[in-house]
């Protein structure tokens, strides 16, 4: 059971599945609002569904209106259940704000190296911690 | 962070719940930021307005929104838009976007925020004043807000933009600090600066080698409103750079000390001629596109002058994009109507990044404009490439 800290950008307590993004994220561009599905064709995870999982991404990049597209996953009922980030910007402060989504940044690690899609991952606001459950793999 | 009894009462939810969601943006922003406490802007520039950029994504927003009848607390106006209001049928705009740009535009609208549709403000009778707060978005403008007006404001994104329009407030930190306003980097310009592109090169060339630095240029030797709009468009797009120093031109130059410039580079003859070999004419030119950003009406009339005595050869189509309100200025209407005789189009309310007629129509594209390279070049289907001006038009007209 290994323990990272976090901060708390927008709160809930979560536990869940981690899919894990190795790249920076565009929102706009890289997200299907309509169907919660990573739609960048660079991405490793092309294909994949964000819906009910923990996305866990290194940072965000590309255009402000990528809230506008994570808003969108919520209203479409595809939303992630949480957001964890090596570095929390604007764009996904917004989104995630908009569409009351727990959010998540982990200061001075890679979050993306400790977590691997298909862990067990819980997240627990008041304590700050981020608990790998059960790696997939084991 | 500080806040104030009021600002707690909204975050609370006392004034409805989207203003609620509205401020708990700008907090959180700025608390991520290190902010320590709100301050009031005096307006709002909003991006987010091309149904091309936003997609239907932003209509869900708007319902939320429209729940609580919210209006704007300060004057607030709009980036582009995907076409021209009133001729997007011309421009070959299919049915199901017009109608989608219209609808955006009409939900802005209801929120009292005014359809300038320009990335220009400042060429249309919103100058930001000296040391004034302003929330703005469009990168460019942040750029010549900050640099060639001292007003300032950070790169905001379209949803923090138009939370402060809605609250009329913004978190202090960034470049609303003055400790944070000074350069980082001395950059020594030994190559000629001569035409809107030459400024604009530059610009492209710093953005990609120093993005996210604040630097003073030293040896530029002239600096209108349009070479300052063209440097700030590319350095903004190459490379996040919000904010510029010129030497003896903006305002905010002689607080400058020595001292402070630790770091010099040269921009050599070079340099120049490297970024316009790079994006040199290659193919048959189908499009010329010019305004990025928008131009002003001196610049509609400098290119008056250059085709006035001679013919657009036919094969080649030429836009120009601009404001409505420097499209119906009285001086530039009689302008525009000899321009559109001789075939060139002048369009309004959008411009070649924003609108999908110059990816779906055109392959091979040209442009004074560094920024346009950049943002173009990005669809595989397209090349894009630069020249000055005169350059431009002397190969293609008769």
């Amino acid at each position: 059971m290994k323990e990272v800290e976090v901060k708390v950008i927008v709160t809930g307590s979560v536990r869940g599945e981690a899919i894990v993004s190795k790249k920076p994220i565009s929102f706009l561009g890289g997200v299907d609002g309509k169907k919660g599905i990573i739609a960048d064709i660079q991405s490793e995870l092309h294909g994949k569904s964000i819906k009910d999982k923990i996305f866990v991404f290194p940072e965000s990049v590309g255009s402000t209106v990528g809230s506008y597209v994570i808003y969108s996953l919520k209203v479409n009922n595809v939303s992630p259940l949480a957001l964890v980030t090596n570095h929390a910007e604007t764009i996904v402060i917004a989104g995630a704000i908009l569409a009351e989504i727990p959010f998540f940044e982990v200061e001075n690690r890679d979050i993306t190296k400790i977590v691997s899609t298909g862990d067990i991952i819980s997240i627990d606001p008041e304590r700050r911690t981020l608990t790998i459950d059960k790696k997939s793999n084991s | 962070m500080y806040l104030t009894k009021e600002q707690e009462r909204i975050l609370e939810g006392e004034k409805g719940e989207a203003l609620s969601k509205m401020l708990q943006l700008i907090v959180k922003i700025g608390e991520v930021n290190g902010a320590e406490k709100l301050i009031s802007v005096n307006s709002a520039q909003i991006a987010g307005v091309s149904y091309l950029t936003v997609g239907d994504a932003i209509f869900s927003f708007f319902d939320m929104i429209n729940k609580d009848n919210l209006k704007v607390k300060i004057p607030s106006w709009l980036n582009p838009a995907g076409m021209d209001m009133g001729r997007y049928k011309e421009m070959g705009i299919d049915s199901l976007f017009s109608k989608k740009q219209i609808q955006i535009i009409e939900e802005y609208r209801k929120l009292g925020i005014k359809d300038t549709l320009t990335c220009t403000p400042y060429l249309v009778g919103h100058e930001p004043k000296f040391g004034e707060h302003v929330a703005w978005s469009e990168s460019s403008a942040v750029s010549m807000a900050n640099s060639y007006f001292g007003a300032r404001t950070n790169r905001e994104g379209g949803p923090s933009s138009l939370a402060s329009a809605l609250t009329g407030l913004t978190a202090e930190y960034g470049l609303h600090l003055p400790e944070n306003r000074k350069p980082e980097v001395l950059i020594e310009v030994d190559a000629a600066l001569e035409s809107f592109a030459d400024f604009s090169v530059l610009g492209f060339w710093f953005g990609e080698n120093q993005g996210g630095k604040i630097p003073f240029f030293r040896g530029i030797k002239q600096l209108s409103i349009e070479k300052a709009k063209s440097l700030s468009a590319a350095m903004a797009a190459s490379g996040s750079v919000a904010m510029y120093h010129v030497e003896h031109f903006t305002p905010e130059y002689k607080k400058i000390k020595k001292e402070d410039l630790t770091e010099t580079i040269h921009f050599t003859e070079e340099e120049k001629k490297a970024i316009y070999e790079r994006f040199k004419e290659q193919d048959n030119i189908d499009l010329i596109a010019i305004g990025c950003p928008h131009a002003s009406k001196k610049e509609i009339k400098m290119i008056y002058n250059v085709v006035k005595s001679k013919q657009k050869k036919s094969d080649v189509d030429i836009m120009i994009f601009t404001s409505r309100k420097v499209l119906t200025d009285i001086e530039t209407v009689s302008i525009v109507k000899e321009l559109t005789k001789k075939g060139i189009k002048v369009y309004a309310d959008t411009c070649m990044v924003v609108s999908p007629v110059t990816r779906q129509n055109y392959r091979n594209i040209i442009t004074n404009s560094s920024k346009a390279v950049f943002y173009l070049s990005k669809n595989k289907e397209t090349n894009v490439f630069l020249d000055t001006l005169e350059n431009i038009l002397r190969r293609t007209l008769r």
